[in-house]
């Protein structure tokens, strides 16, 4: 996770720097998977998964040490 | 965030644990020189990395650091007598020189065992007021980095150690953080002048409260005293974040809007893996050290100014300490938190209710947390992009290390006199970079 952390938080701010807004952080499945499992308090709590206080989307097409910014 | 096994790599610090092994190959701060002022004095009992270590001066001065536990039948030689160029055991009499050479063992006639048997012995390098060792495998420390803030005689530094009762990477991840200055410390704020300041919606008027508090570089305003200008200079909390990696591990920049139109408030942190950040507007660093999974050492060391008396530095470090809460003494370096002044909150003379400064705040928020935090429970903000590359750094080592080779910021060259930190304003298109010019390292210059 420490690497996929890391792209996602440099992605954004790379976004925020060019001016634009970001809204949501698509993952792979298995690191959607692992965020749900460390926070199942959140999940049963029907609270949407976030990371980085963007929403998570779990996306087939993403690699797993490449998470986008959209 | 971190899964639980990630964050049980990051924290755990013991000999063979992941981390553990990774710290290892880096020269560690281990105590203070202070504490051995003079050669046969006293030993002292060392604990880092989860392990206890006995540290000597030996009649020609020269610094021993050595498994505590005699070999013989394990009575700590900490409670033994340095004499004649070693530390002798009180248990049988069996010496010990700095080398961990075996130098007698009275019980033990013949020598065979002695000459063929060295104690755990590590090497140790004198800088920067500390006594810094190197516990990795024999042979393989590298060479010792020369910060610019370490190489001055030992009397021009100022050291001061805090003992904290949590895992080191509460504390670590402190010392990068840039974006809770501005808040957890408005009381320091206040006390150095910066007047009126908001968190949100709340107001602080800015008013000087705990007026004995340690400030950075000593300066403070009085009640009565009008707001110093450009103390904080920036009502900005939400510092954007811009991080360079550099040989050593990185540097950061917290980049704030400044009150002054076309000006940005800049404050570069220089992180040198695996322990120290040297802070913009400091003339030295934060060390974080792991005495164990469970508490840590957090060492200020900062250089005095030229000409600056030392028994006027000495009170200076020591104005405002609570006795109650830590002392410079070694029996006395283990943060008690004062009780939190919750009528001074409510009265909005204080923000925190902490008095002692910013690393009595710091330890309230750190120490609160927990004695290991689970980082799996963590909402992390971009703001928190050199606490997560930090993290990243450690992760890539814990694998260069399995795989055979140096962890991060071992074996390159980089010439660590020029790794440097600033505080200042700056034009609004003005790169950060150009204030720390040694930021991508140079080759060490030849001897």
């Amino acid at each position: 996770m420490s690497v996929v952390v890391d792209n996602a938080c440099t992605q954004i701010w790379d976004a925020l720097h060019g001016g634009a807004s970001v809204k949501s952080l698509r993952v792979s499945p298995a690191v959607y998977d692992v965020v749900a499992a460390a926070r199942s308090g959140e999940v049963a709590r029907n609270y949407p998964l976030m990371l980085l206080g963007l929403p998570l989307v779990a996306d087939d097409d993403v690699a797993i040490y490449d998470p986008v910014v959209n | 965030m971190l899964t639980e096994e990630e964050n049980e790599a990051l924290c755990r610090v013991g000999p063979g644990t992941p981390m553990g092994e990774v710290l290892r190959r880096y020269w560690t701060p281990a105590f203070q020189l202070g504490d051995l002022p003079e050669p046969d004095c006293p030993p002292i009992r060392v604990t880092i990395l989860g392990e206890n270590f006995v540290a000597f001066r030996d009649t020609e001065g020269k610094l021993g650091f050595l498994d505590e536990l005699c070999c013989h039948r394990g009575a700590s030689l900490t409670l033994g007598r340095v004499e004649g160029c070693g530390i002798r055991c009180l248990y049988h009499g069996w010496k010990y020189a700095v080398d961990g050479t075996i130098m007698e063992t009275p019980n033990l006639a013949t020598s065979t065992f002695r000459e063929r048997v060295k104690h755990g012995a590590y090497p140790v390098h004198e800088a920067g007021g500390l006594g810094w060792v190197y516990l990795g495998p024999p042979g393989t420390e590298p060479a010792f980095p020369n910060f610019s803030w370490a190489n001055a005689p030992q009397d021009e530094f100022s050291v001061s150690e805090i003992i904290m009762d949590c895992n080191w990477m509460q504390a670590q991840e402190g010392s990068i953080d840039s974006s809770h200055v501005g808040i957890l410390h408005l009381d320091t704020l206040a006390t150095m002048g910066s007047g009126p300041r908001s968190v949100g919606s709340f107001d602080f008027a800015g008013e000087p409260w705990d007026l004995d508090m340690q400030v950075p570089g000593g300066v403070r305003r009085m009640p009565g005293d009008a707001p110093r200008p450009g103390v904080w200079p920036s009502e900005d909390n939400a510092p954007r974040i811009e991080l360079e990696t550099t040989p050593f591990g990185f540097h950061y920049a917290a980049i704030r809007d400044a009150d002054e139109p076309g000006k940005k408030f800049v404050r570069i942190t220089a992180f040198v893996l695996p322990y120290t950040a040297i802070i913009g507007g400091s003339n030295g660093g934060v060390i974080v050290v792991p005495r164990d999974d469970y508490s840590c050492s957090t060492i200020g060391v900062f250089r005095l100014p030229p000409g600056t008396d030392r028994a006027v530095a000495e009170e200076r470090v020591r104005r405002g300490i609570d006795p109650a809460v830590w002392g410079p003494e070694p029996e006395n370096r283990r943060l008690k938190l004062p009780k939190q002044d919750r009528e001074a909150m409510a009265a909005g003379k204080s923000f925190a209710g902490f008095r002692g400064g910013n690393r009595v705040q710091d330890g309230a928020v750190q120490m609160s947390s927990g004695k290991m935090y689970d980082r799996a429970k963590e909402h992390l903000v971009p703001a928190d992009l050199a606490i997560i590359r930090m993290r990243r750094l450690f992760a890539d080592s814990i694998r260069l290390i399995e795989a055979g080779h140096d962890p991060v910021g071992i074996g390159v060259d980089y010439d660590s006199t020029q790794v440097t930190a600033v505080s200042t304003i700056i034009d609004a298109d003005q790169d950060w970079r150009d204030l720390v010019p040694g930021h991508q390292g140079t080759r060490e210059p030849a001897s």
